[in-house]
């Protein structure tokens, strides 16, 4: 290697975890993060799916528009993270599971830092594709067939993936990567928890797919909870 | 006392003071002359020397880096620790104390299997002599036996010998080995250790090539010209072939060199160096500098010279963007370069499509057809008082239209539509005779308007025309639409009649069009008629218009000011298709000198030829004078288009570059180039991508991609070339889920086969035809395929349709038919498809099934049950029609095709 590609490659080396910049390891007198994400305005109507294909399997339970559901004011499958904390927590990867059970995706959005392998379930003995809309990482799509009880794709990059299945067109799904591990998706009562974290000051973000980002400022004092409640508006 | 004739006084004077002067000045002389020759007038000497220290120290820098990281790998250090323990050992530690009674325990056994073997060969002497004797014997009839009897004994005492030799000699051997053993005992380290050190050391090879060792000194090297000769390159103006020298490299001397792309002229590394400068590109080893960049590659005693930058040298340095000016000198197919010469690739489309070659005329563009339609029937399409104050200035009505504005007084463009009016009427009553107004037309119906604008949004209109302000499909430029934007369209035309007749059978009304037919129904027709009568207000009536037009004094005037404006070059007009172009030949343009272009009475002009022709670009009739008239009319180009122009112009020159300098010239660059122009004037890209471009259509699908027309990239090596021949002709519907139709053109057999090679050219197709024999597919492999396809395993039919069986679910899931792949796909191409579409079209829905295909077929081999699916795919559509057949040419009433 010459050494201007030398330059570049080092600096590159140097650049990349400057930017990456999420250092693991033991976390001291970790406080927490925890709240609930509120839905303002009206939520709408819950919307029947039409399933038009392969009703035998597909058809047993009625499926719902799972893209924006709000649970008494809560909004559900919202994603929160951390996005400017620097060191905390190890990452621990853990094999996280996508399942298909039904056509539908179960859970509808998971999140994991970003290098989580993700094994796709196939229980219906029919044929799914799994095809990711990425721009980060490298998109795939690939066939699901009955033969094929599990699938493993792994999501390197920060990045939130939407998959869908494209034989059955309403099936549609969220694989959110995140650059450090604090992140949790909301429940049915729309509450989170990010646990471990290490004291000081932190950028809290909120990410659902059809209403978009917003952020809240939180201060995490040692070994205390830190609530927080966020507000976001329906479009 | 004075001798006769000799000055004393003379011959005892002292000339000592002049003697030294003299010498003093012939030394300064010397002096000024080997520095002037050597420094003054060598300034590449200066550049070099700077340049041999630029590199040392970079590569001593890159070393020192190199071994930085080495002293700190702790493999490095263990290895060469024991190599340094090994090398210590071995002169004066215990290795080497072994190695030393090794080597005189070997001269010992040396000695000694010598002494053995001498013995023998003694023997072996004696041997010979009592073996003569016999013979001698034996000749002379003597007894024998007595012989023998010796050489018996003989033989004896060689074996005993031997016997005793072997010991020897296996020792010897052995302590040979060991030597050698010990002595290569650091080699497996040695060869670790230069693999180590090699990104380290490779630097020094650096260092040493920029320097030069006189015993115990290490010098720089000493500068000389680097030059590249190339032989047969240029023509002279006798036109024979000379050659032509570049010494660029005399300055520029890492400009093939990664590592100096952040260095300053003249040390820096060319852009896009490994993709420009390859080998298989222009190594300027091979091809030079100057072919592409000009200046004056022989001169090398001035930064100027050396460029060009001199008074009467004809090429001066191309800077900047502008050297894409040269890609036309040896390249015929500019536009695949749209990364790297972009300006040249917009300016060559700009060129053919905006209408230069109407009035121009250029050698390799004689043939581009006129750009704007045929005014044969113009009368009755047009509103007579719209077609005036469209002569006028067409840009008021249509902002990014590409017919330039003429700046006629409003008696003059009277005079010209009437003259055109005129010369239309016949033919154009004929034809509204022939083509009454339709049946059942309910002009206003909102719901019919509605149901129109529907249609044009979802059958195709929109891949090629705008219908708001600010809509369009296909740029041209950054100034021009390709296709007329219809916002306003009612303000143009005669009346909801010709648009009916238009749309239906755009041929019908002009056979030469560029429009093609999407297959409307009567009903469909009526909507969007309707719709498109709504767009824009009726025409402002003009009191009297048609007498205007129909005065013979007019018309005879308007005829000779549509000589004089040439019109006819980019319009048919009966009566002047004899007329050629108006304008001056360009072929030569970009050869031009400065003296040889008029500025008029411009002094605002630079006397450059790039700011004389941005100028006629930019204003063309800015030049003209009392005396002087000037034609030119305004195009209203954005400044990137004419300075995209431009690029290409400046690429007209008389070149005749050594035919071993050219890039590829052969037919099948033709006939990618020739296709890429017909494929542009029927803007296929407005609806598909093409070379990863264009498939402008798609930005009104981001929603839903899989409802927007196909991309053609790779379209030749996937289709085969018969099949594809006949859907351009007549259409047929491929994918049944799509609203937006693949229009019928009426191509002549000359385009579609124009068409067809394109695609295969791009595609590097050799061999276009495809004969499908049924019996060579193996019973074993339609079997398996048989079962790979159900839904036990990858239910291909859950998607595709299959023979006109449509799967289940929404038509927006659906894929082609496969009982059509054995007329329309490249079997070959179905085996790369299935290892992984996503690579030749990214976001296809089709998923990849491989790698992953099921264990217990055709043994798990996957390559093997690829090729069982594409058999399989090749057999079932066996018995079909021949894919055209089954669609007339031009239905009234069929199916529309998608």
């Amino acid at each position: 290697m010459n050494k201007f590609g030398s330059l570049v490659l080092a600096m590159s080396l140097v650049a990349a975890p400057a930017m990456a910049a999420y250092e693991g390891g033991d976390v001291k007198d970790g406080g927490s993060i925890s709240g609930s994400v509120k839905f303002k305005g009206t939520a709408p109507a819950p919307k029947k799916l039409d399933v038009g294909k392969d009703k035998e399997v597909c058809g047993k339970t009625a499926k719902m528009d799972q893209s924006l559901i709000v649970e008494g004011g809560n909004l559900v499958n919202a994603v929160v993270t951390i996005t400017d904390i620097k060191k905390g927590k190890k990452i621990e990867l853990k094999k996280v599971q996508f399942d298909q059970n039904g056509c539908e995706y179960t859970p509808h959005v998971v999140a994991f830092p970003a290098g989580t392998t993700v094994e796709v379930i196939n229980p219906d003995g029919i044929l799914h594709n799994v095809h990711s809309y990425s721009k980060v990482n490298t998109a795939f799509n690939q066939a699901q067939p009955k033969f094929k009880k599990t699938l493993e794709v792994k999501i390197e990059k920060p990045e939130a993936v939407e998959v869908k299945c494209d034989v059955h067109g309403w099936m549609h799904g969220w694989l959110v990567a995140t650059e450090s591990p604090y992140v949790a998706v909301t429940d049915k009562s729309g509450s989170f928890k990010l646990d471990n974290v290490p004291a000081g000051s932190y950028t809290v973000e909120v990410w659902h797919e059809k209403l978009g980002k917003s952020t809240q400022k939180v201060t995490v004092k040692a070994k205390e909870d830190a609530k927080v409640t966020f507000e976001v508006a329906g479009k | 006392m004075a001798e006769r004739g000799v000055d004393q006084k003379e011959e005892k004077k002292s000339y000592g003071s002049v003697f030294v002067l003299g010498a003093g000045i012939l030394a300064a002389l010397s002096l000024w002359a080997f520095l002037d020759d050597n420094i003054t007038r060598r300034p590449w000497k200066g550049f070099q020397a700077k340049f041999y220290r630029l590199d040392y120290n970079k590569a001593q820098a890159a070393y020192d880096e190199e071994d930085k990281k080495l002293q700190a790998d702790d493999k490095y250090k263990e290895l060469s620790q024991k190599l340094a323990a090994f090398q210590a050992s071995l002169a004066d530690g215990e290795v080497g104390k072994k190695l030393n009674s090794q080597i005189a325990e070997e001269a010992r056994v040396t000695v000694k299997f010598q002494e053995a073997d001498q013995k023998v060969k003694d023997v072996k002497s004696e041997l010979e002599e009592a073996w003569y004797e016999h013979d001698h014997a034996v000749q002379q009839k003597r007894k024998i036996e007595p012989y023998l009897e010796v050489i018996a004994a003989l033989d004896k005492k060689k074996a005993v010998l031997d016997k005793e030799l072997e010991p020897i000699r296996e020792k010897r051997n052995q302590l040979k080995d060991e030597i050698k053993k010990i002595q290569s005992g650091a080699k497996e380290i040695e060869t670790e250790l230069v693999k180590m050190t090699g990104e380290r050391d490779k630097w020094i090879r650096v260092m040493e090539n920029v320097t030069f060792k006189l015993g115990p000194f290490t010098f720089p090297k000493i500068p000389k010209i680097q030059q590249v000769s190339l032989d047969e390159f240029d023509r002279n103006r006798f036109d024979q072939p000379v050659a032509r020298v570049d010494r660029c490299q005399t300055c520029h001397l890492a400009i093939n060199r990664p590592g100096f792309e952040k260095e300053a002229n003249p040390y820096k590394t060319h852009p896009r160096r490994e993709v420009l400068l390859a080998d298989s590109a222009h190594s300027p080893d091979k091809i030079g500098c100057t072919g592409c960049h000009e200046g004056q590659g022989m001169a090398v005693n001035g930064v100027k010279q050396a460029h060009g930058d001199v008074h009467l040298w004809e090429f001066p340095l191309l800077r900047g963007a502008k050297v894409q000016s040269s890609c036309t000198s040896c390249h015929q197919d500019v536009q695949k370069f749209a990364e790297d010469a972009p300006l040249l690739a917009e300016g060559q489309r700009l060129f053919e499509q905006v209408g230069c070659t109407g009035c121009h005329l250029v050698k390799g563009y004689e043939n581009i057809p006129k750009i704007a339609p045929s005014l044969k029937k113009i009368s009755a399409k047009v509103d007579p008082g719209w077609m005036v104050r469209w002569i006028e200035n067409p840009h008021k009505f249509r902002q990014r239209t590409r017919m330039p504005n003429f700046d006629l007084k409003p008696d003059d463009a009277l005079a010209v539509a009437a003259y055109i009016w005129s010369q239309s009427k016949e033919e154009a009553d004929q034809w509204t005779q022939t083509h009454p107004a339709p049946a059942g037309f309910r002009e206003g119906d909102p719901n019919d308007i509605a149901k129109g604008k529907k249609l044009v949004e979802t059958i195709g209109c929109k891949g090629c025309h705008g219908f708001a302000d600010g809509e369009f499909s296909t740029p041209l430029g950054k100034s021009k639409d390709l296709v007329p934007n219809l916002k306003d369209i009612a303000a143009k035309v005669v009346g909801p009649q010709w648009i009916y007749h238009w749309i239906k059978n755009p041929r019908g009304f002009e056979p030469e069009t560029r429009m093609p037919s999407l297959r409307l129904s009567d009903d469909e027709a009526l909507s969007i008629t309707n719709y498109l009568m709504s767009l824009g207000g009726r025409p402002d009536p003009v009191a009297g218009i048609q007498e205007k037009l129909a005065d013979a004094k007019n018309i005879k005037r308007g005829e000779v000011l549509v000589r004089k404006w040439g019109c006819f070059g980019c319009h048919d007009i009966k009566g002047m298709e004899k007329e050629s172009r108006i304008g001056a030949e360009l072929t030569t343009f970009g050869s031009k000198t400065v003296e040889e272009l008029g500025f008029g009475n411009r002094t605002d002009v630079k006397h450059t030829w790039d700011d004389w022709t941005y100028f006629k670009l930019k204003t063309p009739r800015g030049y003209a004078t009392e005396r002087i008239e000037q034609l030119m009319p305004q195009f209203n180009l954005h400044d990137d288009d004419i300075k995209a122009l431009r690029t290409l112009l400046g690429g007209f020159r008389e070149r005749k570059v050594g035919q071993r300098y050219l890039a590829d010239q052969g037919l099948r660059v033709q006939q990618v180039v020739e296709g890429r122009r017909l494929m542009q004037q029927y803007n296929c890209v407005g609806c598909h991508e093409i070379e990863k471009q264009g498939g402008f259509v798609r930005k009104y699908y981001q929603e839903n991609v899989a409802l927007a027309p196909p991309p053609l990239n790779g379209q030749g090596e996937k289709v085969q070339s018969s099949w594809f021949y006949s859907f351009l002709k007549s259409p047929t519907t491929l994918r049944p889920w799509l609203e937006i139709r693949m229009p019928t053109f009426g191509f002549s057999d000359e385009h579609t086969t124009q068409l067809v090679n394109y695609f295969n050219g791009l595609s590097k197709v050799e061999q276009p035809y495809h004969y499908i024999d049924d019996r060579k597919f193996p019973a074993e492999n339609l079997e398996a395929a048989k079962i790979l396809a159900s839904a036990e395993y990858f239910n291909c039919f859950s998607c595709h349709v299959q023979g006109g069986k449509n799967p289940e679910g929404p038509k927006e899931g659906w894929a082609p038919d496969l009982a059509m792949a054995r007329q329309r796909l490249n079997p070959n191409w179905i085996i790369k498809w299935l290892k992984d579409p996503q690579k030749i079209q990214p976001g296809a829905k089709m998923p990849s099934f491989y790698p992953g295909g099921p264990d217990n077929i055709l043994g798990g081999k996957e390559d093997r049950q690829i090729e069982a699916l594409r058999d399989y795919l090749m057999s079932i559509g066996r018995g079909a029609a021949p894919a055209a057949a089954a669609a007339p040419q031009v239905p009234a009433k069929a199916k529309p095709a998608k």
